[in-house]
């Protein structure tokens, strides 16, 4: 036997029983994945019958033969083989060294007494196994698609759901015109429903004329008002799309930053919702830029909403001239004054219901009643000359009576704001609300001492630029003089 | 004489050279193969270890078994070049002329023991580095070859950090192999004791020339290295730089510069010698695991964290080869592939 041959033939043994080993391994996992359809096949085999069984009992060994070619097709190069060999006999690397320098144009004289000597060593070796067998992680779960297998071959049939189920919503027609009647001065714009489905429920495309009236049907927990705004309204509630989860509204549900708040007057105001369709319309546009078509749209939903009562059907009528004779800019100019006279009705009865009730008047009426109807209005808890200041007011208690104090909560106060430009730019802030106008605990001429102390100590002791010192000291003489 | 006889006879006089050496010094066997290693690799060494563990007697006995010229450079401060070179000095001839004449330092040996290295200046240090790496000094404008085979053996003092220059990266670079001395076990202790307290006398025999050592240092290079094994040299040399895709978490973790491409060399030269050594006629990857430590040790430097964590290169290196043997196609089954 010739030097190389014996290397040879060491590399194609263990590459053989890496070969071996491949078969075993991918056979395993191809037997694994494919018990899985088997199982599935085994589940159906009520409605597929008794074929079913057989193709679960092929599937598995389909797979495993499938596996064993993939692992026998695999190449093995002759250099891993060679170091297989090398690391399982102890021979430190010579049979990988001897193969790659044999071939190499620059081999030095060493290479050859290398040769011999590994090949040597190889002829003294006795055959053995040396690639060890390693079980794919699949195998440690191969049992269980085993066992249920086999428990669903043995079992009878399982019953499975028919594939439709019951429509519960039989009647969901006339509950669908029901809902729509009942929601009272809430107006529909009828469309042609295929159109609804093909749009997106987008509430960018809200058409918010359908939400007439300063009040709605919408009460705390209706969330069919949620959908009122899109195209999901027109649909018929299906309850089997619910149970799929395939229904559009559970989607939107889903979404709950795009859910409109019920609760803000946004839906509730009839200007808001044409002022910001109207925005929307103008976007930053050039009047010739707008489009006619949307702009007659917004102009014919504000002469609707005008047939209820509106004084601006004028304006309303002189744009749609307007707009026919091509000036969409004289449009633009009625649709504003329209908004105006909208508006200015919307301020007006909004003024009357505040005067009429609400949460303020409920709230405040018992007292109101057991004053006898003294003061009123926004400013009633803090009466003039009554509560905070000492010294002021008609009641024995300097700081008012507990009663009236408690009901002038630090919630109703709120803080409004303006930015304010200017050489220096800067934001102006007013108290409002109820507790606004309250004026401030803090005894000033008890601090403004403290405060005199704590500047002198820090001009003396922060590095405060001398040519300052003056000017703040002006300050707070200025302030003693107030 | 066939490639094999060669390989035989190398072997022999490694074990004949390594049994001299042992007559007087007690253990150590690594640290005597590795200083062996060395010099057949025709590179330096440097041995660290605290005084008396028997370094400087170890250098004087390897040159006593060599037939070769031996000098000894004690480092300390105030040791000039001109002290280890040589310099010019003025000498008067016969007819009373006077010229200059070039007269050689201690580093015109082929042993030399630099004894304390870390005590000298780094500008005498410095002056090594040439002598080094070049085999040649350069004096006057005139370059002057050292003789072959020329091999600096340095010793250095760890625990003593007073009154000493840390030998900068560059020179240490030049070093092929840095060995730590470590303290002798109890055994080895008792036998010193045995040997060197008693009036016998140990007669250290010269049993290889400077032709013989150059012959060899020929045959070594010729020691073929499969691929797969070179790669797991540069492998392991490129995963001591941080800034290496692949490096491993230790080393970007602690590791400040990792080792030089002369770090490679000092890797795979080693291993030839120990494979030929160990009578074998190819490269192993046991060989360059053995040999990475004494290799690279030197050329690794800590950050300031594997500093204050108190890292051993040692502990740091051998991480380091264990993850990237398992990165390479070494530890992975092949039939998996």
């Amino acid at each position: 036997m010739t030097p190389g041959a014996a290397l040879d033939q060491l590399v194609r043994r263990v590459s053989a029983q890496v070969r071996r080993r491949r078969v075993e391994h991918y056979a395993l996992r191809g037997f694994f994945w494919a018990s899985l359809p088997a199982v599935v096949l085994l589940a159906l085999k009520g409605p597929l019958g008794p074929r079913a069984v057989l193709a679960a009992g092929a599937l598995p060994l389909a797979g495993a033969l499938l596996g064993a070619a993939w692992g026998a097709l695999k190449q093995t190069s002759p250099a891993d083989a060679a170091r297989l060999a090398d690391r399982a006999f102890g021979l430190e690397d010579r049979v990988a060294t001897a193969l790659e320098w044999a071939e190499r144009p620059d081999r030095t004289p060493l290479v050859d007494t290398l040769v011999a000597d590994a090949t040597e060593r190889v002829e003294r070796l006795q055959p053995r196994q040396i690639v060890r067998r390693i079980l794919p992680r699949e195998a440690h779960f191969l049992p269980l698609p085993l066992v249920v297998a086999l428990a669903l071959t043995l079992a009878p049939a399982l019953p499975l759901p028919s594939p439709r189920l019951p429509d519960f919503m039989g009647s969901s027609q006339e509950e669908e015109k029901d809902t729509r009647t009942g929601s009272g001065l809430l107006e529909e714009r009828s469309k042609p429903e295929a159109r609804e489905r093909l749009r997106p429920p987008a509430f960018e495309e809200r058409e918010f004329q359908a939400r007439s009236g300063a009040s709605t049907a919408s009460t705390a927990g209706d969330l069919s008002a949620v959908f009122k705004d899109t195209s999901l309204s027109s649909q018929r509630p299906d309850f089997n799309s619910f149970l799929k989860r395939g229904d559009e509204r559970l989607k939107l549900l889903e979404q709950v930053d795009r859910l409109p708040d019920l609760a803000s007057d946004f839906t509730t105001s009839q200007y808001k919702m044409v002022f910001r369709k109207s925005k929307a319309l103008a976007g930053g546009l050039r009047p010739d830029q707008i489009s006619p078509q949307k702009l007659k749209e917004l102009l014919e939903e504000m002469e609707r909403l005008g047939r209820k009562g509106g004084n601006w059907s004028g304006e309303v009528g002189e744009g749609m001239e307007a707009l026919e004779g091509g000036q969409t800019d004289r449009a633009m100019e009625a649709m504003q004054k329209a908004l105006d006279k909208m508006r200015a009705q919307e301020e007006a009865q909004r003024s009357g219901k505040g005067l009429r009730g609400g949460r303020d008047s409920e709230r405040g009426g018992a007292s109101r009643d057991r004053r006898g109807g003294e003061g009123g209005g926004e400013g009633e808890d803090f009466g003039e000359g009554e509560g905070l200041l000492p010294g002021k007011g008609r009641s024995a208690s300097p700081k008012g009576e507990a009663s009236r104090r408690l009901s002038a909560t630090p919630y109703d106060v709120g803080v409004e704001g303006e930015s304010r430009r200017g050489r220096k730019d800067g934001y102006d802030t007013n108290m409002t609300g109820r507790g606004g106008p309250m004026a401030s605990r803090l005894h000033y001429l008890g601090v403004i001492g403290q405060y005199r102390k704590l500047m002198e100590d820090a001009i003396t002791r922060e590095a405060v630029p001398r040519d300052y010192h003056s000017q703040i000291k002006d300050y707070f003489q200025a302030l003693d003089e107030r | 004489m066939t490639d094999d006889g060669r390989v035989r006879e190398f072997v022999t006089a490694f074990e004949t050279l390594r049994a001299e050496v042992e007559k007087v010094i007690v253990g150590h066997r690594e640290i005597i193969n590795h200083v062996l290693i060395g010099m057949f690799a025709g590179g330096h060494v440097l041995l660290e270890g605290v005084p008396g563990l028997g370094k400087t007697l170890l250098v004087k006995t390897l040159s006593e078994s060599l037939e070769l010229s031996f000098s000894r450079v004690q480092f300390t401060p105030d040791l000039m070049p001109a002290d280890i070179i040589g310099t010019n000095i003025i000498v008067e001839d016969a007819d009373g002329r006077k010229h200059f004449q070039f007269q050689q330092g201690p580093l015109f040996a082929h042993v030399v023991l630099a004894d304390e290295i870390n005590r000298a200046t780094p500008k005498t240090q410095s002056a090594l580095l040439e002598g080094m790496q070049e085999a040649s000094v350069t004096v006057g404008g005139v370059s002057r070859p050292l003789p072959a085979p020329f091999f600096v053996l340095a010793t250095q003092n760890p625990i003593e950090m007073e009154g000493t220059y840390p030998l900068p990266e560059a020179q240490l670079d030049r070093f092929l192999l840095k060995l730590r001395v470590r303290y002798p076990a109890i055994e080895e202790l008792n036998a010193i004791i045995d040997r060197t307290t008693q009036s016998r006398q140990v007669v250290v025999e010269r049993v290889m020339s400077g032709a013989k050592v150059l012959g060899y240092r020929e045959l070594i290079r010729e020691v073929p290295v499969a691929a797969h094994v070179r790669d797991f040299a540069s492998g392991i040399v490129m995963a001591t730089h941080p800034q290496w895709a692949d490096a491993p978490d230790v080393t970007r973790r602690f590791v400040r510069y990792g080792a030089s491409p002369r770090g490679a060399q000092a890797l795979i030269l080693g291993a030839k010698v120990r494979a030929l050594a160990e009578g074998r006629y190819n490269v192993s990857a046991d060989d360059l695991k053995a040999l990475v430590a004494p290799a690279l040790r030197h050329r690794v430097i800590l950050n300031f964290e594997g500093e204050a964590e108190g890292i051993d290169v040692d502990t740091l290196l051998g991480q380091i080869v264990d993850n990237v043997e398992a990165s390479t196609a070494q530890a992975r089954e092949p039939f998996v592939r």
